[in-house]
C-alpha cells in the first residue's frame, strides 16, 4: 500500500481515538490535525507526535495535503466541512452520524462519486469481530433466506458521566442544537446494523420516543432519550430499534432472525450466539438447547481470550477493521466497507424518526 | 502573625500585608467546588466583602450557598458562566483585583476533555484578564501531579524545585497532561501579558465532601485493595488548610510569580492512614504490596502496554509509579516562609472530620 497522508479535523474526544487507531495502521501518516482552538489541535499534534497543525480548515488543505481528511467535528460542520474535503480532491472518513440531515448525506455521496473519491462513516461496531462473524454466517446463508425480523437495541448510560452533566446544563450545547438532540448523536449505530440488513430502499418509520422520569426529575423536558422504532422494509422483512437510558443492563444487542435459525449478537460483550429454529421432542428441548448456549458462551469467551493473547482485541478493533478497510478501498480502488445504500438507509429513516418525534412533541405541546 | 475570626480558628491572615483591601472584587472560579467552597469561606472570614463566585451552569451550589448564607456577607455573588465562554470570562473579570482560579477538569480521562476544561479555559481567563486594567494578580491552582520524581530518589525531599514532568503524556494521567499544560500557560501567558501571578500545588487535599482513598494509599481497581502506599509519606493537606494557603497566595504582597506547594505538617505514613480508615470508616481485606514488586508491576504494564499498541491502556507506568508510590518527603518551608501559612486544623482533627464524613456518605 503506497503511503497516505491522512489529516484529523475536529480535535476532541473522538479525535484521540481515530489517531491511536490510525497510528496501528501501516502504510499511512498522520500529517496534519485541524481545529479551530488552535489549542485543541496543539494538544493533539503534542500527544501523537504530528507535525501539521492548524486553526484554519483551508489551510490545512492545501498545507498539509492529506489524501483522507477524518472529519471529528461536532455534527453540524460535517457537511460543510466534507464539502470542502471532497473539493479538495480528499477522501472522506467521517464520524457518526454522517451528516444532519438526509438530504446532506445524498449530497455528499453524489459528490464524492462525481470526483471518483470515497467517502464513508465512522460505523465502527459493524466491523467489531462479533460483527464481522455474524456478518460471514449470514452470507454465508445460517439463516436459510433473507431476514425476516431484526431487534436492534442501543442503550446509554448517563450514569455520572460529565458528557451527561455538561449536556443537561448547558442550554447552548451542540447536541441540543441537533433536530434529534440526544439520539441524532447516538442512534446511527443501531440503526445502520439494521439498514444492513433492509431490502426496501424506503422502510416505513414508526416512532415513538419520550422523555424519561430520570431526566424529568432533573428538570429537563426537552431531551428525549427513550425510543422504540417499528421499521417495515415493504419487502417481508420488519425490525424493531430499542433506545434507553433507563433500562438496565444497558444493552448493544443485534438480534437477527431468519426463515430457518436465528443470530443473537452482543457487542459489550463480543459474544454471537447462534440460535437453531429447528426443535428437539418433549423435554428435549428443555435439556439440549440451554446445554448448547452454554458451550456456545464458553467457545465465545475462549475465542475472546484467544484474540486478547494474539493482541487483537483491543477496545476500538472495530474502527481500527473500518479505517484500515476504507484506506484499502482507496489504494486498491474497491468498493467502500461500507455501501452507500447503508448509509443512506440510515440517514432517512433517521430523518422519518425525527419528523415523527417533533410532530409528536408539537402535539403534546 | 495571626488573627482570630468568627469561627475562633486562628487564621494566618494579616491584613496590613495584603496587595488588596477587603472592598477590592475578588472573583473564585471552581467557586463550589470541594475547595472553592473554602475558599470563599475563608475569604468571607478574612473580610472580604465583594466576591464573584463562578459555578458551572449544571453544577449544584448548596454548599457554595450555604457558606454564603454562614458568612452573613452580602456582597457575595453566584455567577453561573463558562469559562469556555470568551463573553462569560470578559463578564466575571470586570472591576476584579484578584483572580483564584481553581476551576480544573477534575476526575475526567480524556485526555482532550481535560486539556479543554483546564487549559483552554485558563488562556479564555487570562486574556479576559489581560484586557482589564484592574488585575493585581491571578492565583493559579495546581497540582502535585505535575512534578516528575523520575530522578528523585526514594525518600528526597520534593519541593518547588523540582522538576515538572516533561512528558506528561507519558503519565498515562489525563488531569496530570492537563495541569502541566495549564502551568505552562499561565506562566507563559501571564508574563507576555503582564498579569502578576502565583500558583499554588496542593497534595492530596482531603476533608468532608471528597470521599474514597487517594491512589497513593493504594488501588481497588482489580477487585481488592493492593495497598501500594507502604511506609511513604502521603502529601495530605487538609481542605481548610488548603484553601487558606491558597487565599494568602493571593493577598501577601511580594510573592508575585511564585510557586507554593501546600501540605500539612504531621503527615501520617500510608499505612497509618489506612489504619486509621479501616478502624474508623470500614474495614476491608488489603494486600499490601512492597516498593520493589509495584515497580516491576508498573515496569511490565508499560512495557506490555506499548508493545500491545494501546490493548490495556498504560494507566500503570514507571512515571506514574514514581509520583504516586516511590515515597518522597515533603516540603511546606516556602509556604511558611512567603505567606506565614500554618495549618489551621491539625491532621488528628481533620482526619476526625473525614472519617466521620466518610462514614456517613
Amino acid at each position: 500500500m503506497p503511503e497516505l497522508r491522512i489529516g484529523i479535523v475536529g480535535c476532541g474526544r473522538i479525535a484521540d481515538e481515530h489517531a491511536a487507531q490510525i497510528q496501528r495502521i501501516s502504510g499511512c501518516t498522520i500529517v496534519g490535525v485541524c481545529d479551530r482552538e488552535e489549542l485543541m489541535a496543539q494538544q493533539l499534534a503534542d500527544r501523537f507526535k504530528v507535525k501539521g497543525c492548524y486553526a484554519d480548515f483551508d489551510e490545512f488543505l492545501k498545507k498539509a495535503q492529506p489524501h483522507v481528511v477524518h472529519i471529528t467535528t461536532p455534527p453540524q460542520s460535517h457537511y460543510e466541512l466534507g464539502k470542502q474535503a471532497l473539493d479538495a480532491g480528499c477522501h472522506v472518513f467521517m464520524e457518526k452520524p454522517f451528516t444532519v440531515t438526509a438530504d446532506e448525506t445524498v449530497d455528499l455521496i453524489r459528490r464524492a462519486e462525481q470526483g471518483n473519491l470515497k467517502i464513508t462513516v465512522d460505523h465502527d461496531e459493524q466491523f467489531s469481530h462479533a460483527a464481522l462473524r455474524l456478518r460471514q454466517l449470514i452470507r454465508g446463508g445460517y439463516l436459510g433466506g433473507p431476514p425476516v425480523h431484526m431487534e436492534s437495541y442501543y442503550c446509554y448510560d448517563f450514569g455520572n458521566q460529565q458528557y451527561a452533566r455538561a449536556l443537561l446544563g448547558d442550554r447552548s450545547h451542540w447536541v441540543r442544537r441537533l433536530p434529534g438532540q440526544l439520539l441524532q448523536n447516538n442512534i446511527s449505530h443501531g440503526l445502520a446494523r439494521v439498514a444492513e440488513y433492509l431490502q426496501g430502499e424506503s422502510p416505513a418509520v414508526t416512532a415513538h420516543g419520550f422523555t424519561s422520569d430520570f431526566l424529568k426529575e432533573m428538570g429537563e423536558t426537552e431531551i428525549i432519550d427513550e425510543l422504540r422504532v417499528i421499521l417495515d422494509d415493504r419487502r417481508g422483512c420488519t425490525a424493531y430499534f430499542t433506545f434507553s437510558s433507563q433500562m438496565r443492563p444497558t444493552l448493544r444487542h443485534f438480534r437477527v432472525y431468519g426463515p430457518h435459525n436465528a443470530l443473537i449478537m452482543d457487542h459489550d460483550q463480543q459474544t454471537l450466539i447462534r440460535v437453531k429454529g429447528s426443535r428437539f421432542k418433549s423435554y428435549l428441548e428443555k435439556f439440549i438447547p440451554p446445554w448448547n448456549y452454554a458451550r456456545q458462551y464458553g467457545s465465545n469467551s475462549i475465542l475472546n481470550m484467544k484474540s486478547f493473547l494474539r493482541n487483537d482485541f483491543h477496545m476500538k478493533s472495530g474502527m481500527k477493521s473500518l479505517i484500515e478497510a476504507f484506506y484499502r478501498s482507496i489504494v486498491e480502488d474497491k468498493p467502500v466497507p461500507i455501501p452507500y445504500r447503508e448509509i443512506l438507509l440510515t440517514a432517512r429513516m433517521m430523518d422519518d424518526i425525527f419528523a415523527q418525534l417533533g410532530r409528536s412533541f408539537e402535539n403534546t405541546g | 502573625m495571626t488573627v482570630g475570626n468568627s469561627s475562633g480558628k486562628e487564621t494566618s491572615g494579616a491584613p496590613g500585608d495584603f496587595i488588596i483591601d477587603p472592598r477590592d472584587r475578588i472573583l473564585i472560579t471552581g467557586a463550589n467546588g470541594f475547595i472553592g467552597t473554602q475558599v470563599v469561606r475563608i475569604l468571607a472570614e478574612y473580610g472580604f466583602t465583594n466576591l464573584v463566585c463562578l459555578a458551572r451552569p449544571s453544577g449544584q451550589s448548596t454548599a457554595l450557598e450555604e457558606v454564603i448564607r454562614k458568612s452573613g456577607v452580602a456582597g457575595i455573588e453566584i455567577h453561573r458562566g463558562n469559562l469556555l465562554s470568551r463573553e462569560d470570562c470578559r463578564a466575571i473579570t470586570e472591576g476584579v483585583s484578584v483572580v483564584y482560579h481553581l476551576a480544573a477538569g477534575r476526575g475526567v480521562k480524556s485526555y482532550p476533555d481535560a486539556f479543554l476544561n483546564s487549559v483552554v479555559s485558563t488562556r479564555n481567563l487570562v486574556e479576559a484578564c489581560a484586557e482589564k486594567k484592574t488585575i493585581r494578580r491571578l492565583v493559579s491552582v495546581s497540582s502535585f501531579t505535575v512534578y516528575s520524581n523520575l530522578e528523585l530518589k526514594s525518600g528526597a525531599v520534593l519541593d518547588e524545585t523540582c522538576a515538572v514532568d516533561e512528558q506528561p503524556e507519558l503519565r498515562g494521567e489525563a488531569y496530570c497532561y492537563a495541569k502541566v499544560k495549564q502551568d505552562e500557560q499561565v506562566m507563559e501567558l501571564c508574563r507576555r501579558r503582564g498579569i502578576p501571578y502565583v500558583i499554588v500545588r496542593p497534595g492530596v487535599v482531603f476533608g468532608p465532601g471528597n470521599r474514597g482513598l487517594t491512589q497513593r494509599v493504594g488501588i481497588g481497581t482489580f477487585g481488592v485493595f493492593l495497598h501500594l502506599g507502604g511506609s511513604n509519606r502521603i502529601p495530605f493537606t487538609y481542605v481548610d488548610n488548603c484553601a487558606e494557603a491558597i487565599v494568602l497566595a493571593g493577598l501577601r504582597k511580594g510573592v508575585d510569580g511564585e510557586i507554593f506547594n501546600v501540605v500539612d505538617d504531621d503527615l501520617p505514613t500510608s499505612r497509618e492512614f489506612l489504619r486509621l480508615y479501616k478502624r474508623h470508616v470500614r474495614n476491608f481485606r488489603s494486600i499490601p504490596i512492597p516498593r520493589p514488586l509495584s515497580y516491576s508491576l508498573c515496569w511490565l504494564w508499560e512495557r506490555y502496554s506499548g508493545w500491545s499498541e494501546g490493548q490495556l491502556p498504560p494507566v500503570f507506568n514507571r512515571r506514574r509509579w514514581a509520583s504516586d508510590w516511590k515515597g518522597n518527603r515533603y516540603s511546606n518551608e516556602k509556604l511558611k516562609r512567603l505567606l506565614g501559612w500554618k495549618p489551621r486544623v491539625p491532621f488528628a482533627e481533620g482526619s476526625r472530620h473525614y472519617f466521620d464524613h466518610e462514614r456517613g456518605t
